[in-house]
């Protein structure tokens, strides 16, 4: 595996890259300022004053010492705009469960973005019911650094509304202390191998589940279809009837992971790279037919400062900004070019493969069907499905 | 009732006043808004109506009963073993605990002070399957050889038999200490032996505080949600991880109204069997 | 000879069950505090990794993490002391005087605790929405004192029950006013009950995730912030703030002891 680094480690290698990322280092190091300057000099519209944003906790880069975001500053100190910085979103459904009903209303929810994950049904929902705003492609021309593989989701075809701020893929978590220093690789293994029984676990999360189940049933989790959803449906089922999956789990799986409670769990790329650097014995695969990419999606909600937003959304997406965020989270980041950025920033960093996976992983993972994740019908039997 | 016999038309309304306004104002009325969602009909995505959709209540009933009764059953469980481990640890509190019985009681409550989560992951750390707990009871033969506790109905009920133990020590707390050791010299100056002293005299004065307790640690466990989730398996969810689930996941708020009224209407049902098998008069006075 | 044994155990064998509750209550302490020292290379805190003082130096390293427990207590104190009075209020009411509407005010005072706090949240969120009320801290507490006012009507209850009224009509022979009687008779022999009131009051306060999620706006208690942390790894700063709160706290009772104790001797 890659080099272990300890939490000040990476903080410092990420603050000493953004003490090179003042206003001109930026136009020197873009080489394309054009670009920048651009955005910025826009005399029509007005910045706000302020930006709000919600995101989840812990998913911007922090210098300890300081306490402050030097992504946010930098942001403040380039156009002027101060940046509110929520960290209250702590899960999608309870998110949205509190902004429906401002929302629904037509009250704004004093936000300019939100940051919300399309392996569940709420970017789409927000969209569909109306509720989030169109960027401002005008003041975003660095959407062209936007990965290829995210550029075009079932719930947002045009990036109208959307814009990706990390992802993370979907895999198989190993302890290879219990299986014989062997990875589990395959979903027939971790469903049906005895030698895995009671000590295997799923995702709450239908569509990072099924995705990896369909995969292995060769159907395309892509397009769902009825007949496709209820083979796998009914797969899991047997396997949970039979003791065989021990426990559907949101990331709680990372505890008894590391203690050898579980042999091997469905788990995110991300949080393995973590705990990896506290016990060896873990190793996180892609299944063998293919495993499920997930992305946290900023979404600009009815009331928000569309422009305002895009502007930072173009910020974040210049490579070496994208790499400073990446640095310091560890998910995989969406902006061409971060990788590059990365390299001299960290190189380590860069030739983790959880963190900047190559084409030929990415070609191995799908986008879960946004329609299947809003069938009414599907998730109330996959609610039944893990015990509710 | 007493000397303040000439006040009693206004006092008791007076008393009342401030605490029931505010729970007409912050629990009634959204109760009462609850109650509309219940009886309303449709989905998140084409709007709901109301239209007396009694449905609702049958459909919670049909649906979930199982995890209604599984429910009621494990905060049955969690409540009497809470009970029996509390009893003689807040007896000790109050008879022997001198000078330091309040700071007992902090110790009562310090595991709120790290929020449920951490408890119960900590607990998740402590039962797990190679962990010296869960050694120890395979050597003595309570669990089987590779067998373990984590992810079983015994971790769900020992959480929240965990989770709300403090809800049951406090109010027994307040009915232990009232009682005057003098009564129990006297009892065993009259030559009764100390269990029968304990069961004759201290036993019924400590009642209020066995039913305070109970109601306690019962209501609120049946509605609990994370210890089934964190420490069971889907076969272990009770009625909340169904409301939360109706509610987050399917966005479908009249089926969680209705099922918050079940479970509601059974706990009621519950504890005024229980209230009255005990003899209200004595306990509320 | 044996029956002055069998006395001494019986006599020590309550204390010996009083320890091993006690470290029963505290074993999950124990190990978030041992986890407080943990020197972790990644982000998680599961494994241990070997002993540094650095997060105990480090405490407020992580942005938000203090003022989410500084405006907890907040919350805690406040909502606890109001609730626990308005409680005490209404189970004097109910269990020393009959009036109308009494099985009534039995019966709200047991629905709060029986209600679903996910729906509960909720509703309130949408009244408070109804209200133009903004979310924040005066929401928080608003929605605690709700909540925790059954748990107080409860508890005083129980000491009101078995109230020896005997003392009061003593007082009040011996010329004391009702007011007078109430606090001086009254008040002083239902103390631990309110003190019981008050603890638990604010153990929920402390405590409460789901009704505060909805009803906190912009503000983030400590629970919230645990909960969102929880995702990418709770830090060990958690684990330092919940010990630290837990040790002043258990600082203060037994420096109230001590005092006590002095000035009983200083008395003598």
């Amino acid at each position: 595996m890659n080099r272990p680094f300890t939490r000040k480690q990476l903080l410092e290698r990420a603050a000493l890259g953004s003490a090179a990322l003042t206003l001109p280092g930026f136009l020197a190091a873009c080489g394309g300022g054009d670009d920048e300057t651009a955005a910025t000099t826009q005399a029509a519209k007005e910045l706000a004053d302020r930006l709000r944003v919600s995101n989840w906790q812990l998913y911007i880069d922090i210098d300890e010492k300081t306490k402050k975001r030097p992504t946010l500053e930098q942001f403040t100190k380039e156009t002027g705009v101060a940046v509110d910085y929520f960290e209250d979103v702590n899960d999608n459904a309870s998110y949205f469960g509190k902004i429906q009903r401002p929302l629904s209303q037509g009250q704004s929810i004093d936000r300019d973005i939100v940051v919300l994950t399309d392996n569940s049904r709420f970017p789409s929902l927000l969209i569909d019911k109306g509720w989030a705003e169109k960027l401002d492609k005008d003041a975003l021309p660095n959407i062209s650094n936007l990965q290829g593989s995210l550029a075009s989701p079932s719930f947002d075809p045009d990036r109208e509304y959307s814009l990706p701020w990390q992802s993370g893929m979907t895999g198989i978590a190993t302890n290879t202390k219990l299986t014989g220093g062997k990875p589990v690789l395959t979903i027939d293994e971790l469903l049906e191998s005895p030698a895995l029984k009671g000590k295997v676990t799923f995702l709450t999360e239908m569509a990072d589940s099924m995705s990896l189940v369909m995969l292995a049933n060769g159907d395309d989790p892509t397009k769902v279809d009825d007949t496709a959803f209820t083979k796998a449906i009914d797969r899991i089922q047997k396997a949970v009837d039979s003791g065989q999956i021990r426990q559907f789990t949101g990331n709680d799986y990372t505890g008894p992971l590391s203690k050898g409670d579980l042999a091997a769990a469905v788990s995110w790329s991300g949080d393995v790279v973590q705990l990896t650097l506290d016990n060896k014995d873990l190793q996180w695969n892609l299944p063998e037919t293919g495993g499920d990419i997930w992305t946290d999606n900023m979404l600009i909600p009815k009331g928000g400062d569309a422009f305002t937003a895009s502007t930072f959304m173009n910020f974040v997406y210049q490579p070496e900004i994208a790499a400073q965020i990446a640095a310091y989270i560890n998910y995989v980041s969406p902006v061409k070019g971060a990788k590059e950025a990365m390299e001299k920033l960290d190189p380590d960093l860069a030739a983790n493969p959880l963190i900047f996976p190559d084409d030929e992983t990415l070609s191995k993972v799908v986008i879960f069907d946004a329609k299947a994740l809003s069938n009414e019908d599907y998730i109330e039997r996959w609610q039944a499905l893990i015990g509710s | 009732m007493g000397y303040l016999h000439r006040h009693r038309g206004l006092v008791p309304y007076l008393l009342l006043a401030p605490g029931l306004a505010w729970l007409a104002v912050f629990f009634i009325v959204p109760l009462g808004f609850l109650a509309y969602q219940s009886l309303q009909s449709g989905s998140f995505d084409f709007g709901y109506a109301f239209d007396w959709s009694f449905g609702n209540y049958w459909e919670a009933i049909d649906r979930y009963h199982e995890h209604l009764l599984r429910s009621l059953i494990y905060a049955g469980l969690a409540t009497v073993i809470a009970l029996a481990v509390s009893y003689p640890l807040v007896y000790w509190i109050a008879f022997r605990g001198g000078r330091w019985k309040n700071l007992f009681l902090l110790v009562i409550i310090a595991p709120f002070f790290v929020t449920y989560l951490i408890r119960t992951l900590a607990w998740q750390s402590i039962l797990s399957d190679s962990g010296f707990v869960l050694d120890a009871l395979r050597t003595v033969g309570i669990v089987e050889a590779g067998g373990r506790l984590l992810a079983t109905p015994v971790a769900v009920v020992a959480g929240l038999t965990y989770n709300f133990l403090p809800f049951m020590a406090l109010p027994l707390y307040v009915a232990l200490e009232q009682i005057d050791a003098r009564l129990l010299e006297a009892a065993q100056d009259l030559y009764a032996s100390k269990v029968a002293a304990f069961l004759r005299v201290t036993l019924p004065l400590s009642l209020p505080g066995v039913f305070a307790g109970t109601l306690l640690t019962f209501i609120p466990a049946a509605g609990d949600f994370i210890n089934a989730q964190l420490l069971g398996t889907p076969r272990e969810h009770m009625i909340g991880n169904v409301i939360q689930s109706k509610f987050l996941e399917l966005i479908d708020y009249p089926a969680a109204a209705a099922l918050s009224f079940v479970l509601m209407a059974a706990i009621v049902a519950l504890v005024a069997v229980y209230a009255r098998s005990l003899g209200t008069e004595k306990l509320t006075g | 000879m044996s029956s002055h044994i069998t006395a001494a155990v019986r006599h020590h064998a309550l204390t010996a069950y009083a320890l091993v509750a006690f470290g029963y209550l505290l074993l999950p302490i124990a190990v978030v505090i041992a986890f407080s020292f943990n020197d972790p290379v990644g982000r998680f805190n599961y494994t241990w990794q070997g002993f540094t003082l650095d997060n105990w130096r480090n405490w407020d390293a992580v942005p938000g993490l203090s003022e989410s427990m500084i405006l907890s207590l907040q919350i805690a104190a406040l909502a606890s002391v109001v609730a626990t009075v308005l409680g005490t209020l209404i189970a004097l009411a109910l269990v020393r005087y009959g009036f109308r509407g009494r099985s009534a005010t039995n019966l709200l005072v047991f629905l709060p605790m029986s209600t679903p706090e996910i729906v509960l949240g909720a509703s309130l969120l949408a009244l408070f929405l109804q209200l133009r009320i903004a979310t924040g801290f005066v929401t928080i507490v608003i929605a605690h004192v709700m909540f925790i006012i059954s748990y107080a009507v409860v508890t005083v209850k129980a000491r009101l029950v078995g109230f020896d009224r005997h003392l009061e009509e003593a007082a009040a022979d011996l010329g004391a006013d009702e007011w007078t009687t109430f606090r001086k008779v009254t008040l002083p022999l239902i103390a631990p009950a309110i003190l019981s009131a008050l603890l638990l009051g604010f153990a929920l306060s402390v405590d409460d995730f789901v009704i505060t999620y909805f009803v906190s706006g912009a503000e983030t208690t400590f629970p919230l912030f645990v909960w969102g942390s929880a995702r990418v790894g709770a830090p060990p700063q958690v684990n330092v703030l919940g010990t630290a709160i837990f040790v002043l706290a258990l600082a203060a009772a037994l420096l109230n002891v001590v005092l006590q104790n002095r000035r009983a001797k200083g008395a003598q």
